[in-house]
């Protein structure tokens, strides 16, 4: 493995350049949009943040160009774009009301976002660290993990947040990169060993090689039950089912976890309210409509208010639905835009997962297969399950949309991730 | 490992997919419904941006208008009269009533008027608000509630023609006003919420009540034409065990009468025993359920506002004997409303024929020019002609034989047909029932009113009903 970063000459990242102005122009031509649409006038924030976000957008493509960093040119590009339209649906939707700050708040993380994307890029010397400290990193995961539990402060009824001044985080956000590289380097290791049957009844792998693994998954999803967080609980069943299956290639365990997730969750639906409560108003919103399945129902006024070709930027409702910006930024972009508008939105995702495949299939170790599929594994996840949520197809859970929806700790993890996968890029042969 | 790369991402697809389908499922296939539906609030928030169409009686007597306060509309209401059915319609807590069924239509948008919602949509324009004409008569509405009063109950009049709702009155009622201003609307929303009178139910056509000797009209028409001879006489010997079987079940007689009855003298006096055998004897629990369908018994009504179904028993059957004797006489597990009733006694009116019950006559747009007209035409036909003739000249026997239970709704000079109901329930002293039309040869109005708890049972509800008929009659 080399032991730095692979560099070209400085100025070859024309690509990620066009697709920049691309970024800019949709991102300035959304802010004038919404602001003359509400009547909120091109001074201040419609001003201010689309410039300040582009202008440090510029400023780290760059960082990259003058470092001469290889590899791939669309991801950041296109996760850029989607912090744009993001920007520009908080900015719709806060605007003049008592939330208007969350888009300066937003603005304010994605510069911690950009620390966290180049992090990677610029400091490690050699990836290999990441699996060679695996158990530190999910040590530490865990820890996070239980001192939320301790410390944390509970919102809507889940656990999950760490208030520190003006700013909540929710730690498991980190926590899901960290169990991605620990499987990663798990799995590297000793993937022979648990792809073979000969363990327990010719069928599992040995216990020594299968019981680590396991318990760490499910040491995990049972802290995040214990805080109450169903959304966070099924990303990581998630990541545990993508990634045995990645680096085993047996669908078998697949289909065992899915046999054991069943009854789990329903021991889960049984003991908590508030998860029988999220059900119930995922059946029919309808009986409740003024109370619990208010959030949700007027999602769904915002979807089908859209249609095909969208209310127009600026000129639908969507800031009817509570919480708008974290939930249901997803809804109140395809009112909006239409489902064309939510199509090409998806599209979107489409592209950042077939980039960050791409990826994982030329890394050059196995380890770096595993740590890129599992990265690009979790946007793809998260997006399908919020969707979902919104679209009513299984019930509402507190996962935001990558990029897009207002969140700091996910903003910043996900462009590490971005982070991540474009130093494999970097790194790959071709 | 590139293979189970590929496996992944291809998965991954197949969900993104499906999840864009679930997504176009809300925008394109369920985009109207969603965009009618009464709580949501984009129907709304335009009345705060612009005038909302007026909500006006036949004769255009103003039920529900838009005031401009400044900058801002508010909705003001005539008074409480006029609801729950009117409705409300609010930001906060959506729609119901009347504003919620039309609520496309009184912002511009009725549905038979396609262009106008694609005009004001992408073009911005700003046309007029349409209005939506009642068949309500305001006047009408006054006298029932006037012959009402402050007792808990409905009254509910209709054409039996057409299905036109003609007058509407449920106690408790309220004042929507409170719900339109900002400072009160909260308190407003939960003191009604909250209040043990129950005003948000509209108890004309949401009130569920078992109807009493009212419901004899399905028993009769149902025996008549299953074999019934209407002239001949039948033994009734009060309280009637009809077999060894029920146990401790019997029929009481309201009068504990020994002797014998026609089909015309059991309307006029409502014996229970006489129905009873004929429910068990003749007509039998299936064919008797069968009958309660027909007279859309637990169907959809097609109302243009809310209401709730009715059921004929717990069950949806009638499969014990003493259970086809009780619901004979009205009791048992029978739950109606007051519109159920009216449109049976429809039904009875226009020779078998059940008219789709409506409340409005026609949407307007902006210049007055009818965009669409509601003429929703028959319901069912539950009951032949003659049959229906024959029950009909019972009913007016009812009202004018000699000491006939229904006496009070008698109006001088025209003949008049009804049918009185008390009926037992758990909640205390028996709900008093009315149903009846006028005039009896060619009838231009019937009428349901129940009375919860009466003190005279039927007898208060038949004087509230032929008050109401004569009101409308100018007698």
């Amino acid at each position: 493995m080399r032991l730095a970063v692979p560099t070209s000459r400085p100025l070859s990242r024309l690509t990620e350049t066009r697709l920049l102005f691309w970024v800019a122009a949709i991102t300035v031509t959304g802010f004038f949009t919404v602001a003359l649409a509400l009547g909120q006038g091109l001074d201040g924030n419609a001003f201010i943040v689309p410039t300040a976000f582009l202008v440090i957008a510029f400023v780290v493509h760059a960082a990259l160009a003058m470092r001469g960093l290889r590899g791939d040119q669309i991801m950041l590009p296109v996760s850029l774009g989607l912090t744009g339209i993001g920007l520009i649906v908080i900015y719709r939707v806060t605007a003049g009301t008592d939330a208007a700050s969350l888009l300066t708040l937003q603005l304010a993380w994605f510069v911690v976002a950009m620390a966290a994307f180049l992090l990677p890029l610029f400091v490690p010397r050699d990836l290999s660290l990441l699996s060679r400290y695996k158990y530190t990193w999910m040590t530490f995961g865990l820890l996070l993990l239980v001192a939320t539990v301790v410390r944390g402060e509970e919102i809507n009824g889940a656990r999950i947040w760490f208030r520190l001044g003006p700013l909540s985080f929710t730690p498991w956000e980190l926590v899901k990169i960290v169990l991605v590289v620990f499987l990663a380097a798990y799995l590297d290791e000793y993937r022979e060993v648990i792809a073979s049957r000969r363990g327990i009844w010719r069928v599992l792998p040995p216990p020594p090689y299968l019981v680590p693994i396991v318990a760490m998954a499910f040491a995990a999803m049972f802290i995040l039950a214990f805080e109450k967080d169903i959304g966070a609980t099924l990303v990581f069943f998630g990541i545990f089912l993508a990634m045995l299956y990645l680096g085993t290639g047996r669908a078998t365990y697949v289909v065992a976890g899915v046999a054991i997730l069943i009854p789990a969750a329903y021991v889960v639906y049984r003991l908590y309210a508030h998860v029988q409560l999220r059900v119930e108003m995922w059946q029919n919103p309808w009986q409740d409509a003024l109370g619990s399945g208010y959030q949700i129902l007027h999602g769904l006024f915002s979807l089908g208010n859209g249609g095909l070709l969208g209310a127009g930027l600026g000129a639908g409702d969507p800031q009817s639905i509570p919480v708008v910006w974290s939930d249901f930024v997803f809804a109140a972009f395809a009112e909006e835009t239409g489902f064309i508008g939510a199509l090409a939105l998806l599209a979107m995702y489409l592209v950042l997962l077939y980039r960050g495949f791409s990826i994982a299939i030329a890394a050059p170790t196995t380890f770096l297969q595993l740590l890129a599929a599992g990265l690009t594994f979790v946007i793809g996840m998260q997006t399908l399950v919020i969707v979902a949520g919104n679209a009513k197809l299984i019930p509402l859970t507190g996962i935001t949309l990558p990029f897009v929806a207002y969140g700091g700790s996910s903003l910043v993890t996900n462009f590490l991730s971005i982070g991540l996968l474009l130093r494999i890029s970097a790194e790959s042969r071709t | 490992m590139s293979a189970n790369i590929r496996h992944l991402a291809a998965t991954l697809s197949v969900l993104f997919l499906l999840v864009s389908l679930g997504v176009g499922y809300w925008q394109i296939v369920q985009g109207d419904e969603l965009s009618s539906d009464p709580y949501n609030p984009r129907l709304y928030s335009e009345a705060a941006k612009r005038e909302r169409g007026r909500i006006v009686d036949r004769d255009g007597v103003v039920l529900a208008r838009t005031d401009a306060s400044g900058d801002s509309f508010k909705r003001v209401y005539t008074g409480a009269l006029y609801e729950p059915y009117v409705g409300y319609a609010t930001l906060a807590f959506g729609a119901a009533g009347l504003e919620a069924t039309y609520a496309s239509s009184l912002i511009g948008e009725d549905p038979a008027d396609p262009l106008g919602a694609i005009r004001r949509r992408y073009l911005g324009e700003r046309a007029p608000p349409g209005s939506v004409r009642l068949a309500l008569s305001a006047k009408l509405v006054d006298a029932a509630a006037r012959s009402l009063g402050q007792r808990k109950g409905a009254v509910i009049a209709l054409d039996p023609r057409t299905g036109e709702i003609l007058a509407s009155v449920s106690f408790p009622r309220y004042d929507p006003n409170p719900l339109t201003d900002a400072s009160t609307q909260r308190a407003a929303f939960d003191a009604l919420n909250n209040d043990q009178g129950k005003p948000l139910l509209d108890r004309a056509v949401m009130g569920l009540y078992p109807p009493g000797s009212t419901f004899k009209l399905v028993t009769g028409a149902a025996a008549v034409e299953l074999g019934l001879d209407p002239n001949k006489k039948v033994p009734i010997d009060s309280p009637w065990k009809g077999d060894p079987s029920w146990g401790n079940y019997a029929v009481p007689s309201p009068i504990n009468f020994h002797g014998e009855y026609d089909l015309r003298q059991a309307y006029a006096y409502s014996e229970n025993i006489y129905f009873a055998m004929a429910a068990v004897n003749i007509v039998h629990g299936d064919r008797l359920a069968d009958y309660a369908k027909r007279f859309m018994i637990g169907q959809s009504l097609g109302l243009d506002g809310p209401y709730a179904k009715t059921q004929l028993s717990n069950s949806g059957q009638l499969d014990r004997p003493t259970l086809v004797a009780a619901t004979g006489f009205g009791q048992g597990e029978l739950l109606i409303s007051p519109l159920q009733m009216v449109l049976i006694t429809s039904a009875v009116a226009e020779n078998g024929v059940m008219p789709t019950p409506h409340y409005a006559l026609d949407v307007r747009d902006g210049a007055g020019k009818v965009v669409r007209t509601i003429q929703p035409g028959p319901l069912a036909q539950p009951i032949r002609s003659d049959t229906a003739k024959l029950i009909a000249a019972d009913m007016v026997y009812a009202v004018e034989g000699p000491n006939a239970f229904a006496y009070p709704a008698a109006i001088s000079g025209i003949h008049v047909a009804g049918k009185t109901g008390t009926a037992e329930n758990p909640q205390g002293s028996p709900h008093g029932w009315f149903v009846g039309f006028a005039p009896a040869d060619n009838p231009t109005i019937a009428v349901a009113v129940v009375i919860e708890n009466a003190q005279n049972g039927g007898l208060d509800a038949a004087t509230v009903g032929g008050q109401v008929m004569r009101s409308w009659l100018g007698k």
